[in-house]
């Protein structure tokens, strides 16, 4: 049994799943995003990082990790609301390039005016729980209990957002404001509001993410790029309008990017990952969870 | 033509540091042309373009330590071919996709480009990158010159007279381009790409191409930039320079030729705007803002045009014009454009 757990080919899968919840979780938020607004939110890594960085740096002032993580929550779920309000209302209606440049512009705002807030933080955030991996009969398994938090709490979180959208009058509102903002506001729905806190909660996520991926590393405003890049295929290969197929798009990069890894370098995991894309847009551009729905004229 | 001719007798009156700039601002002008077409005039946004410049580097600095003989001319035009191809391979899947997905899936090629370099570090320089021998004048161009700063003089003007020559032909080949068949077929499939199809136009075909067209600006640039710096590697093309050519983009207008001079030549003074910034708002430039003060300030501008001024500076030139034309009395006003 140990040896079935510590052989390449589970570490590989065991490592994948643990990068790929995350992903996941972004891809999720993306998707969140994308079916309200219809904006792919090129800084949703970086807002997250933002997040993270007002949050996270109180550690290093002796506040309680878990206080810190709510207080990156709160910072992401501000700092989405204030940006759905500034930067993307201005731009319903106009062409669709308009909000992915000034998303790409904000990005760019973000990443540089984050190092220059926070200056020289290299230091390690510390993890909740011990990175030592667990063994079984003498044999190393790639499962360590952070990694297994890792997991626990992103699939915590998108439990909680599928309640949230499924089960609540919260997220019928925001999914009908989604799907038919006319008829929603004769019917006396928010939906300017519901937007705002679409952006909200996705961006709030967006900071646990950066916390998930920080953990155990320094801080850097750069840490997300990678996730956000591989997050943005995961939802792409579900077809952006799936939330199913956006978790189940993560889970797979992650663990075509940890095959990549292990079996041919580093340096070729992000190419794995625009194969994986590649690859399935060839085969079902509309995303493998969406059906093909024909474009009205 | 009158402005290419202008740009190469004033590189004789400017000082070698400002003919270096020049150059620079010369190969991204080219760059940004070619986003701007594919942008403003096929609507399809490429966050990727970074990427093909590194292709166009790459490749003209491999080709360049294996044959140091090679006319410019000839790595340019290899620059520009292989810029086209990886063009091609990334549109086949990505045309066939609309807005956002094609401008996350370029970006995710501009991010594998860099790691893909450091795989084979043996063709590439690793990390460390490829140098090759900067550009040097020929002989009758040396002669025009007199004086201790002779031979530095004579290079740096060379380098940014042959970028504005190959600029300039760039343009002339896009100014044809907006207005052939091609460029008409290009702008009604961006508008209603159903009445396009309807009226014969393969959109696929064409977006597909609009797409290689820009690949192949972006490696004609990246290839000049190489040759200008005399030096390549991975980390010259990230994805901030992505983020920085949308900005020029934007910034100088879309779709518009004058928006890609604008936008180069906002490149080439782009560090005396920053220091120009950083001596009015105070910041010191020593500090972590100041450091970090050209992402900032370029990110917000960014911003900040999309929303006020979607047309960028052109756009405002233009509109400007426009209201200052109404203010005459109507005898004397300009026939209007719009």
């Amino acid at each position: 049994m140990g040896s079935f757990f510590s052989s390449r080919i589970m570490t590989d899968i065991l490592g994948g799943l643990a990068s790929g919840v995350v992903i996941a979780l972004v891809a999720l938020c993306l998707v969140i995003i994308w079916k309200s607004t219809h904006v792919l939110n090129f800084a949703q890594g970086a807002m997250g990082m933002f997040g993270a960085f007002v949050g996270m740096n109180l550690v290093f002032h002796g506040v309680n990790y878990w206080l810190c993580i709510l207080v990156s929550m709160m910072a992401g779920l501000l700092l989405g609301g204030a940006t759905e309000r500034v930067l993307i209302r201005p731009l319903y209606g106009k062409p669709e390039i308009n909000p992915i440049v000034v998303m790409v512009g904000f990005l760019g705002v973000i990443e540089s005016a984050v190092p220059s807030i926070w200056k020289n933080e290299i230091s390690t955030i510390p993890t909740p729980f011990s990175q030592v991996y667990y063994q079984s009969h003498g044999h190393t398994i790639l499962m360590s209990p952070f990694v297994a938090f890792q997991i626990v709490l992103s699939l915590t979180v998108m439990g909680a957002i599928a309640l949230l959208f499924r089960f609540t009058d919260l997220g019928l509102k925001m999914r009908a404001a989604a799907l038919a903002p006319e008829v929603s506001r004769l019917l006396g729905v928010r939906v300017g509001r519901l937007l705002t806190w679409g952006w909200m909660l996705s961006s709030g996520v967006g900071a646990l993410a950066a916390v998930i991926v920080s953990s155990g590393q320094s801080l850097a405003p750069s840490n997300m790029d990678g996730i956000f890049v591989s997050a943005f295929i995961a939802a792409a290969v579900g077809g952006l309008e799936s939330p199913v197929g956006a978790v189940t798009g993560g889970l797979l990069i992650g663990v075509a990017e940890s095959f990549a890894l292990n079996f041919w370098s580093t340096n070729l995991a992000p190419l794995a990952g625009v194969i994986v894309l590649v690859v399935s847009l060839a085969w079902r551009p509309q995303g493998i969870f969406t059906r093909h729905v024909a474009r009205r004229v | 033509m009158l402005l290419t001719a202008g740009a190469l007798s004033a590189t004789f009156g400017l000082s070698s540091l400002n003919d270096s700039k020049l150059a620079g601002g010369a190969a991204i002008a080219i760059v940004i042309l070619g986003l701007s077409w594919l942008i403003g005039w096929s609507g399809q946004v490429s966050l990727g373009n970074s990427g093909f410049m590194a292709v166009g580097g790459y490749v003209t600095a491999i080709w360049a330590n294996h044959h140091t003989a090679t006319p410019i001319i000839f790595s340019l035009c290899l620059a520009m071919l292989c810029g086209a191809l990886s063009g091609l391979i990334i549109a086949l899947p990505a045309t066939r996709l609309r807005g956002p997905y094609l401008a996350g899936m370029t970006l995710a090629f501009s991010f594998a480009v860099g790691p893909l370099a450091l795989y084979f570090p043996s063709i590439t320089g690793g990390s460390g990158g490829l140098f090759l021998n900067f550009l040097n004048a020929p002989n009758w161009f040396l002669n025009l010159f007199s004086g201790p700063q002779a031979l530095v003089q004579a290079n740096a003007q060379w380098s940014a007279d042959l970028s504005i020559v190959v600029a300039a032909v760039a343009f002339f080949f896009m100014a044809n381009l907006f207005h052939s068949r091609t460029g008409r077929a290009m702008r009604l499939v961006r508008d209603n790409d159903v009445a396009a199809e309807l009226a014969g136009v393969n959109l696929q075909r064409t977006r597909t191409l609009a797409f290689v067209i820009s690949a192949a600006y972006a490696g004609l640039g990246g290839s000049l930039l190489t040759l200008l710096s005399g030096s390549v590697n991975s980390q010259m093309y990230s994805l901030q320079l992505s983020i920085l050519l949308l900005t020029l983009m934007v910034l100088g207008g879309v779709g518009t030729l004058g928006g890609a001079v604008i936008g180069g030549l906002i490149y080439s003074y782009s560090d005396n705007l920053v220091s120009l910034v950083n001596k009015l708002t105070g910041i010191n430039p020593t500090s972590s803002l100041g450091a970090n003060l050209k992402g900032v300030f370029f990110g917000v501008l960014l911003i900040l045009t999309m929303l006020l001024a979607p047309k960028g500076l052109g756009g405002l030139g233009a509109r400007i014009a426009n209201m200052a034309n109404r203010l005459r009395p109507a005898s004397m006003r300009a026939p209007t454009r719009e």
